[in-house]
């Protein structure tokens, strides 16, 4: 109770940066490790629990059907899904941001043609159309990183449209008008400082659905593709062993989850109501 | 006799000449049907060098409209604004960037005038940036000008007093050596002694600089203080133009007259031996505006002639340089 009140240590920091170091220690301290072999296969080990000795080597969590050090595996895959989801954060961010303020500040036909495409990319569930875009495009990690990107610009490019529509009325892009600045010189200098503390939150918050559908992809098999781990695919292996040795499916879970978990408490921190409100309120899309 | 026939030298055209100006905008009613509003409603009016112009009119009737069709920040529908004698709304591009960087403009709000993540600094510079003319020594020339000192030139915006923020408003606009400002309320969201100060540091700019103001306000013992000749504004047109000393102690339109009989007087004597004309009912709905003179249905004057047509800015008899669009200009002299 003390803790969750205190201001210096606010309980969903606490508990938020404990998950994501938690995270960040498996995914980058382990491959420091003498232990750290991804690939090695070890039969006498298959489904070893964790702790379990196999001659000389101590499986710490354990080793999948094939024998492989979970510990390590799960390191990888942990390093993989991050990758992924930060580039296809990155990607969505930039194309959300360039579209929405493009069509925030232009209006007109440009604006209909931008909104349209992503009122209707809304329409279509999301997991529908990348399931769809993977079965038609193949599944490779490049492949989707993009995918998921292109799919997840809408939330950014609405609320930068929203923001850009105000802030081209406000006095200071008229005064820059009027002072001979272009268009251009106008979304950089004015429009993208001022949208880019509401974007970098929406990224925080898309992060984790994006750290989820990646996973989910994978999962059904349409993601990052075996020998490479991912966590979605470590629980679809998982699966068919969960009555001999139900780690091999809750560990990559707890993996998402602390990063998920982990990176929605302490982004929710820099939220406006928390952070003292400049010109950063989010409007209502 | 042959020498007074020609004209002593060509008198130089005036540095802003506006000409049937006409502003529209369009009121979308419902989905098949949008109708025009005429904010701005063929106005005529110029401004010398060195001189300020004071815009008056209640809230709604077009100045600030006005102001930004001159920057070209809202299309005209038709007319003209000559600037140096040159037509700028039919120029294009490269050129009228050109001319229209010498016409700048301070807003009324300096909060939502200055970028809050840029600093003072980059306010004052980014005109200079814009036009790749940057120097550093050159903005805080600019501070100084304007009042301020170079010292505080890192700060951002949010740190600075109102009065403040509008002299940095002000340095920005000075940046490109304008020779006109137009001035958008600019003092209307400041305490009284802080728009005194501000009001002299534009006059004192004035007189530095040859700045011709265009000053844009609804606050009418400010105007008077300032500028050297008055419009005032009624749904869209200007009713009444003329010298400040002429348009304040002879008013010749109802409007003005009721708007000057408004002001406060800070003697109680002088108060009390003036009658006030306090106008009936609403300013008419501006999508649907009265036929004939726009302001009949106000006014204590009407007489069924008003409804026939609106009344033209004609020069009041005796009184070169003092127009009024009345019909009856002379009714009331006493009052």
């Amino acid at each position: 109770m003390r803790l969750a009140r205190s201001r210096l240590f606010p309980l969903d920091i606490v508990l938020g940066s404990a998950l994501l170091a938690a995270f960040l220690l498996v995914a980058f301290g382990v491959p420091l490790l003498p232990i750290y072999e991804p690939y090695e296969q070890d039969l006498m080990a298959s489904l070893a629990e964790p702790f379990a000795r196999a001659g000389e080597k101590t499986y710490w969590l354990g080793a999948d059907a094939l024998g492989r050090d979970y510990l390590s595996r799960l390191s990888l895959a942990a390093r993989v899904s991050l990758g992924i989801s930060v580039v296809a954060v990155g990607i969505s961010l930039v194309m959300g941001v360039a579209l929405g303020l493009v069509a925030g500040f232009f209006r007109g036909p440009i604006e209909a043609a931008i909104m349209g495409l992503g009122d209707l990319q809304l329409a279509i569930p999301r997991v529908l159309l990348l399931i769809a875009s993977a079965a038609v495009f193949g599944s490779s990690i490049g492949m989707l990183m993009l995918l998921l990107g292109l799919t997840s610009w809408v939330t950014y490019g609405r609320l930068a449209r929203a923001m850009a529509l105000s802030l081209r009325e406000r006095e200071f892009v008229l005064a820059a008008l009027t002072q001979g600045a272009s268009s251009s010189w106008n979304i950089r200098r004015h429009l993208l400082p001022n949208v880019a503390p509401n974007m970098a939150i929406i990224a925080s918050f898309e992060f984790g659905q994006v750290v989820v559908l990646e996973a989910s992809l994978s999962y059904l098999g349409l993601g990052v593709q075996p020998p490479l781990p991912s966590l979605g695919l470590m629980i679809n292996e998982g699966q068919l062993y969960l009555e001999i040795n139900p780690w091999i499916s809750i560990l990559p879970g707890l993996v998402i989850f602390a990063l998920v978990a982990g990176s929605q408490f302490v982004s929710q921190r820099f939220t406006p109501e928390n952070r003292g409100a400049g010109l950063s309120r989010v409007p209502t899309v | 006799m042959t020498l007074r026939a020609q004209p002593a030298a060509q008198p130089a055209p005036p540095l802003l000449a506006v000409e049937n100006l006409v502003t529209t905008f369009r009121v979308r009613r419902a989905a098949w049907r949008s109708d025009e509003l005429r904010a701005v409603n063929d106005v005529s009016f110029e401004i010398q060098r060195g001189r300020t112009l004071g815009l008056v009119g209640e809230s709604g009737c077009g100045k600030s409209t006005l102001g930004r069709t001159i920057l070209a920040l809202t299309p005209a529908a038709s007319g003209k604004v000559r600037f140096e004698g040159v037509d700028l709304l039919a120029l294009s591009g490269a050129r009228r960037r050109d001319y229209s960087r010498r016409i700048q403009v301070v807003f009324q709000d300096p909060n939502a005038s200055l970028d809050p993540r840029f600093t003072a600094h980059d306010v004052i510079a980014e005109p200079l940036r814009i036009h790749d003319a940057y120097d550093h020594g050159r903005v805080e020339e600019l501070m100084r000008g304007v009042g301020l000192s170079p010292s505080v030139q890192d700060l951002k915006p949010a740190q600075f007093s109102g009065g403040q923020r509008q002299r940095i408003a002000i340095a920005r606009a000075l940046a490109l050596s304008p020779d006109m400002l137009i001035l958008d309320e600019a003092v209307s969201a400041l305490d009284v002694s802080i728009q005194a100060q501000v009001i002299n540091l534009l006059k004192e700019l004035q007189a530095r600089q040859t700045l011709s103001y265009l000053f844009i306000s609804h606050n009418l013992g400010v105007v008077r203080h300032i500028a050297d000749d008055v419009a005032v504004m009624y749904l869209g047109r200007i009713v009444e133009i003329g010298p400040t000393h002429r348009v304040f102690s002879q008013p010749r339109h109802p409007y003005t007259r009721s708007l000057l009989s408004a002001v406060p007087a800070a003697d109680p004597r002088r108060k009390a031996s003036r009658d006030r004309i306090v106008l009936q009912g609403d300013p008419p709905n501006p999508l649907n505006p009265p036929e004939g003179c726009a302001f009949r249905t106000r006014c204590y004057r009407a007489r069924p002639e008003c409804r026939s047509a609106s009344p033209p800015l004609a020069a009041a008899p005796f009184d070169a340089g003092h127009r009024v669009a009345c019909l009856f200009p002379h009714e009331d002299q006493s009052r």
